[in-house]
């Protein structure tokens, strides 16, 4: 039954009139009936094109998007519109496309019945272009879905949005965010908060407070969601704002509230925030409020909560970037910033940026720590302030590890690290070490535990993270503790106790305090950690100077038999010198007077303790003396060469420093330096050039009694670190000669293998760096001890 | 001006007045101790022999014990005996 041309064109004359929702082409539509359009449709269908109805329809709502709605909705945007008028734009724009694309909507849902009606083959009769047909059918997309593809690709091309359209919908999505959350807590802000000021602003929509857009904008804010909603538009609309301005949120919120302040803990109120007022205004936007129909469409809430666990990543993310940064401060406060390391712990373990934190950290100490500029004490605080706290932050040690290996490699650059140790250990006022030193662990070296992990603890036994250092057992990574950790860095207990010992004797010879117990304390403590040999000397030390306490009471007491009488009260520290590190030798020439006196003294040692005898050091003491001037009285105490100089002033009241130096057998170069004390002091004034004069009056006059004494800088009794540096060489050099008259030349390289095998195996012999052995031989080679030529060492001839 | 010195502490060594520096027969210093000793001085003192030889203590004493039949100076070979 084939219909006629002309059935065909009333059929379609009805059904173009009908679809067509141009109100401005046909502003009065002919009524149709819906008899006369089922018809109409029917004969399409009975003659297998139905299909077309739907084509044709897309294909005028497409050319009236491309020629009118698009290029009107864009042009909209092609500048920028300013905040305050953010709103009212946006109402306008959305609801006047809303408008325009309503318009087709009711039709797309009668154009799916349509094409339910437009009958499928049976499958028995089916040939092959019949199945194409049933398959395309069978996977038809709703004319809805259809439709939004066309809203999309002709209004928001992908990757194609104007920048300008883009920057204004993220100025909407801000102000509309400020305007929640400032809704949100104005009945909180309300009451408190000193806003009464002359000028007051809605903190929201920025206007007056007495004109407040906040509601208006909180309904535009739903109204534009919804319409685009509606039209399948919401996402690619809003989304990259959206998801812009809540990162600008997060980072801005987690910057300002835990700025600077480790020492509470933010992890639980930045969650809350970001549930509270970011998800919630994210749900505001993607499901509308509470009751509306989006409310509940399970894909929208799906996709919420999908959003929502990528945002918490997000905070997560920034929080520990924020702390990151400040990791080095972090550590330094440690442990009253504790906080703020558990929390970036959680972090760690949410996020992946476990390799960023060591990386920057590892920067953060270079640049702000290992320089020359930072005194070896506050480099060994932050160090220990690191293990504290980076043991807190990863339990297994490995983070420690990493990012510490710089720092112990710098500490053992410089000379004084052994010595910081060692008297902050035994210091009162630095209690971390002390503290540490107090809890009495024995010391684990690191070679001390290779391999022992402990079989009875398997239960506990936790990998090792993939960044750890395979060759050290997790054992020694977790336990060390502090102490040990600092004795490592040079991996030798012997270099610890000689240092504690030349501490020690530096500490008897500048104090000369007979009352020993404290020392006594720090030497069990120290015992408890480095084994009772290694800090034998250091008791004989301490025996020494309660023994010369005593002996200086018998001595003064005067019941001794033949006890020789002293002019000058002398107290003398007597050592026993095998026990004690290297003295200065210096040359000092006593006055007659103290001589006489220390020979007396002598005298009743001798008396004392028969077949010993005494030498002494007359450099070193301590000397008390009453300086009577014209005008004034004066007390101090200082060192025996101060008072030898001041002494030979009673004699004559001008001295040159080259007359001193030779009665007194000092160096000129020396007496120079030791005179500056006295003319600090106001009683020698230089008057010509290397001639001082006593000062008997001084200008004030003042006849007060003045207590002064000595600040000048405390000069070691010992032999410096390089001297005993210098003996430790000569050793090598008995070794070198022996090898070079064997193997007559060797080139640098050589020498230094084979001192390592024969000579560096004593424990304070230690290493020589090559440098320092080519410094060495270098120096060698200049005295003439040595021929360097074409790049190898050898003796000179003998008799040459 | 007059100076008057209310006291001076001064730094000594001890030492043995003896002829030679270390123990003849363990090679230690005599201003240290001997091998089994801790602390030298009073507890490890040195004695000498008539031939004015002179040990730390406990070394003569083990040596001596050592010789079965004559008890003879380490150095010089002649009789060991105390000096008074
Ligand atoms: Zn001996
Ligand atoms: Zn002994
Ligand atoms: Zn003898």
């Amino acid at each position: 039954m084939a219909a006629s041309s002309e059935e065909f064109g009333a059929a379609w004359k009805i059904i173009e009139t009908s679809f067509s929702s141009s109100k401005k082409l046909d502003p009065a539509p002919p009524v149709i009936s819906p008899l006369g359009l089922q018809s109409a449709v029917e004969l399409l269908i009975n003659h297998g094109i139905g299909h077309i109805i739907e084509e044709w329809f897309l294909e005028v709502m497409n050319a009236d998007l491309q020629q009118r709605i698009a290029p009107n909705f864009l042009a909209y945007f092609s500048s920028s519109v300013p905040e305050d008028e953010i709103g009212n734009f946006m109402s306008k724009v959305i609801a006047e496309l809303y408008d325009n694309l309503s318009a087709y909507i009711p039709k797309l849902g009668q154009l799916d019945e349509i094409s339910m009606c437009i009958s499928l083959p049976t499958p028995s009769s089916m040939d092959g272009l019949n199945t194409v047909l049933y398959n395309e059918k069978k996977s038809r997309q709703p004319a809805m879905e259809r439709a939004q593809s066309i809203f999309k690709a002709m209004l928001l091309p992908q990757y194609q949005i104007p920048e300008s359209l883009y920057a204004n919908v993220q100025k909407f999505y801000s102000l509309t965010m400020r305007v929640h959350h400032t809704t949100d807590e104005a009945d909180i802000k309300a009451n408190n908060e000193d806003r009464d000021d002359e000028c007051i602003r809605c903190t929201g929509c920025c206007c007056d407070t007495d004109n407040c857009q906040c509601q208006t904008l909180l309904h535009i804010f739903h109204q534009v969601n919804q319409q685009l909603y509606e039209l399948g538009l919401l996402e690619r609309f809003a989304g990259e704002a959206v998801t812009s301005v809540i990162h600008e949120k997060i980072q801005d919120y987690v910057q300002h509230t835990c700025k600077g302040n480790f020492e509470s803990s933010y992890l639980s109120c930045l969650e809350t925030w970001l549930e509270t007022k970011v998800v919630g205004w994210l749900s505001e936007v993607y499901r509308g409020s509470e009751g509306c129909e989006r409310y509940n469409d399970p894909n929208t809430a799906t996709s919420v909560e999908a959003y929502k666990s990528r945002l918490y990543y997000l905070l997560y993310e920034t929080y520990t970037v924020v702390r990151i940064d400040q990791l080095f401060n972090i550590i330094i406060e440690y442990p009253e910033s504790e906080p703020a390391i558990v929390d970036l712990r959680c972090c760690l373990e949410k996020t992946n940026l476990r390799s960023q934190l060591v990386t920057s950290l590892k920067t953060a100490l270079e640049t702000r720590l290992l320089h020359p500029g930072v005194n070896t004490a506050d480099i060994l605080t932050a160090y220990i302030s690191g293990i504290r706290a980076l043991r807190v932050l990863d339990p297994t040690g490995v983070i420690l590890e990493l990012v510490c290996e710089p720092v112990r490699k710098y500490l053992r650059t410089r000379d004084d690290t052994v010595r910081c140790i060692v008297s902050s250990l035994t210091d009162d006022s630095s209690s971390d070490l002390a503290d540490e030193l107090v809890r009495g662990e024995p010391l684990l070296l690191d070679d001390s535990c290779q391999g022992e992990e402990d079989m009875a603890n398997w239960e506990t036994w936790y990998p090792d993270p993939v960044d750890a250092d395979p060759t050290k057992t997790s054992k020694s990574r977790r336990s060390s503790d502090i102490i040990s950790m600092l004795v490592n860095i040079y991996g030798s207990k012997e270099l610890f106790v000689n240092e504690y010992r030349t501490l020690l004797a530096d500490r008897i010879l500048s104090q000369f305090n007979y009352d020993t117990e404290k020392e006594i304390r720090y030497l069990e403590l120290l015992k408890l950690r480095f084994g009772e040999a290694q800090l034998h000397y250091c008791e004989v030390m301490l025996k020494d100077v309660a023994d010369s306490k005593r002996i200086n009471s018998l001595i003064h007491n005067g019941e001794l038999q033949g006890h020789q009488s002293m002019d000058i009260p002398v107290n003398a520290m007597i050592l026993s010198a095998q026990f004690w590190p290297t003295f200065r030798e210096d040359k000092l020439e006593l006055p007659a007077g103290i001589k006489s006196s220390l020979d007396a003294y002598t005298k009743n040692f001798e008396t004392l303790k028969g077949n010993r005898t005494l030498c002494w050091k007359p450099h070193l003491g301590l000397v008390s003396l009453e300086i009577e001037l014209k005008d004034r009285k004066v007390h101090i105490s200082c060192s025996p060469v101060h008072a030898t100089i001041i002494m030979h002033f009673q004699e004559k009241s001008k001295w040159t420093v080259d007359e001193l130096s030779v009665i007194m057998h000092v160096p000129v170069s020396v007496l120079r330096h030791k005179m500056a004390f006295w003319q600090s002091q106001g009683l020698l004034k230089e008057e010509s050039a290397d001639t001082f004069i006593l000062i008997e009056e001084g200008k004030g006059g003042r006849h007060d009694i003045h207590m002064i004494d000595i600040e000048e800088e405390t000069e070691s009794a010992m032999a410096s670190s390089h001297d005993q540096r210098e003996e430790e060489l000569q050793v090598f050099w008995s070794y070198i000669v022996g090898m070079l008259t064997n193997l007559e030349t060797l080139p640098l390289e050589k020498i230094h293998t084979m001192l390592k095998v024969f000579a560096m195996q004593g424990p304070s012999t230690g290493e020589c760096s090559i440098q320092e052995l080519k410094h060495f031989l270098d120096r060698k080679v200049k005295e003439q001890h040595l021929i360097y030529a074409g790049g190898v060492y050898r003796l000179p001839k003998p008799g040459s | 001006m007059k100076v008057t010195v209310k006291s001076w502490t001064a730094v000594a060594t001890w030492r043995w007045v003896a002829n030679d520096d270390n123990c003849g027969i363990c090679r230690m210093a005599f201003d240290g101790c001997c091998p089994d000793c801790k602390i030298p001085g009073d507890d490890c003192p040195l004695v000498w022999g008539q031939c004015s030889h002179c040990f730390h203590i406990h070394c003569i004493m083990k040596w001596l014990n050592s010789q079965q039949v004559h008890q003879q100076c380490p150095m010089c070979r002649q009789e060991w005996k105390f000096k008074e």
